[in-house]
């Protein structure tokens, strides 16, 4: 019971910050789910439309030029927001602390880029994107487990349940539509299932690796330096590997999206979504936790199902509704624990042992 | 070049056995040249970050106006924890 003036704006004050923690968390999910309506619209635009769905290597080169570009403007997009904030110097003086602080983002960046989303269209490619769409439901649990044995974050009974419940709420929603497609005459398949599985790592782990250097940093900062290292690493290192080693047309492809005006548009519109949805991806991560974070940015999930039947103006279907009722209890549990609980996310020693 | 903010905070806090969050803001405002409730704000939630990280603890509290407050608001005293002292080992923010 809170009766003092103190204890009464104590518990204000850790209340606040729960909210915005979990809002953030929101913002993620919702950002996310607008996110897919560009991002699957520029495979109907030019040089994207014409690449044939069983020509596999060119596909995934497409796509890492697809996810350069996109980080450029991500990139820029977040320029622009930390601009606004007064941290651009805070942003200069991070990254250049590479040894001890900033290579965490760097390796943040090759678990969520090259890793997951490359492991994401392997998972759609050889198996099928609704298989790829329940994978990438587990990573909260990756994120979660990671955050607890390296690092100490505190995940109560609670949240587990509640994150359980999110998870299951996804795999109502797009559970049914897995069924009937399995292919036992697809010899690649298991190819389809190290991706899926490399989605749910990568951007697990992304979480965790990128909570570790937000300890030290500030998370507006923070993921400028991560989307400036996925620019560098898809730019001086994968896209020209691939051009020298291969005979796919990897520049004729950039010069081709560049000129594109509808394929631009729909990638500005997409990197408007991700570079703001990450934003608030790690600025949860902060003040609830990753666990909590990523467990609520799964409500991405729905929120794409909502994007989509509003663009198509197709309702989903019916058991729709009972994955969105999972969700939305899952999250209220998990935003039952108490403000108090959350406002200190680790088990961690207060004071020396010596 | 200087530290980056966040490191600025944590290489304070390090030199003070505990201090109020007020005295430490009125310190990182000076190191950058900045002013106004929006920067005092911002990291009043660096420092919540901090105490949410387990890097530096609340061992007390008060009901004051502070530097930067227009109405009363809950204050803090923080010190860091042997947590906050290995993981600025760890970075390179602490010898």
């Amino acid at each position: 019971m809170t009766d003092t003036p103190l204890e009464r704006a104590t518990h204000r004050h850790y209340l606040r910050n729960q909210r915005w923690g979990f809002s953030w968390a929101l913002w993620t999910a919702v950002l996310w789910g607008a996110w897919y309506i560009p991002g699957t619209a520029v495979w109907f635009e030019q040089p994207y439309v014409g690449i044939d769905i069983n020509d596999s290597a060119l596909r995934l080169s497409a796509t890492a030029v697809m996810t350069w570009i996109h980080a450029i403007l991500v990139f820029l997009f977040l320029l622009v927001w930390n601009g606004v904030l007064g941290k651009l110097k805070d942003y200069g003086r991070t990254i250049v602390r590479f040894r001890h602080i900033s290579k965490w983002y760097a390796l943040a960046s090759l678990c969520g880029g090259p890793m997951a989303i490359f492991g994401s269209y392997m998972a759609m490619g050889y198996v099928g994107p609704v298989f790829a769409a329940i994978t990438s439901l587990f990573y909260p649990v990756v994120g979660a487990v990671i955050a607890r044995l390296w690092y100490n974050e505190k995940i109560s009974k609670q949240a587990a349940l509640g994150m359980a419940i999110i998870i299951m709420g996804g795999i109502v929603i797009y559970g049914p539509g897995l069924l009937g497609t399995a292919d036992s005459t697809n010899d690649l398949a298991w190819l389809g299932y190290v991706g899926g599985i490399m989605s749910a790592i990568g951007w697990g782990t992304e979480g965790a690796v990128a909570a570790r250097a937000m300890d030290v940093t500030d998370p507006d900062v923070g993921i400028q330096c991560r989307f400036s290292f996925e620019v560098l690493f898809w730019g001086i290192l994968i896209l020209p590997i691939l051009s020298m080693f291969t005979d796919i047309p990897i520049g004729s492809l950039i010069i081709d999206t560049l000129s594109s005006g509808k394929a631009m548009l729909w990638m500005t519109l997409a990197s408007i979504c991700h570079a703001y949805c990450y934003t608030s991806f790690y600025k949860s991560f902060t003040l609830i936790g990753v666990g909590r974070g990523e467990a609520i940015g799964n409500l991405y999930g729905v929120f794409a199902v909502i994007f989509v039947a509003a663009v198509t103006l197709e309702l989903p279907e019916w058991y729709f509704v009972v994955g969105l009722a999972f969700t939305v209890v899952g999250s209220f549990v998990m935003f039952r624990e108490s403000a108090e609980s959350i406002s200190q996310l680790r088990d961690v020693a207060t004071e020396d042992s010596d | 070049m200087k530290l980056h903010q966040k490191g600025f905070l944590l290489v304070e806090l390090a030199k003070h056995e505990s201090i109020w969050d007020s005295d430490l803001i009125a310190t990182v405002l000076s190191e950058y040249n900045l002013s106004g409730n929006y920067w005092a704000n911002s990291f009043c939630v660096t420092l919540d970050e901090l105490a949410s990280a387990g890097l530096i603890a609340r061992i007390d509290s008060r009901l004051d106006q502070g530097l930067f407050a227009s109405k009363e608001r809950v204050m803090f005293k923080y010190q860091l924890t042997a947590f906050g002292r290995t993981r600025m080992e760890n970075t390179g923010l602490l010898a």
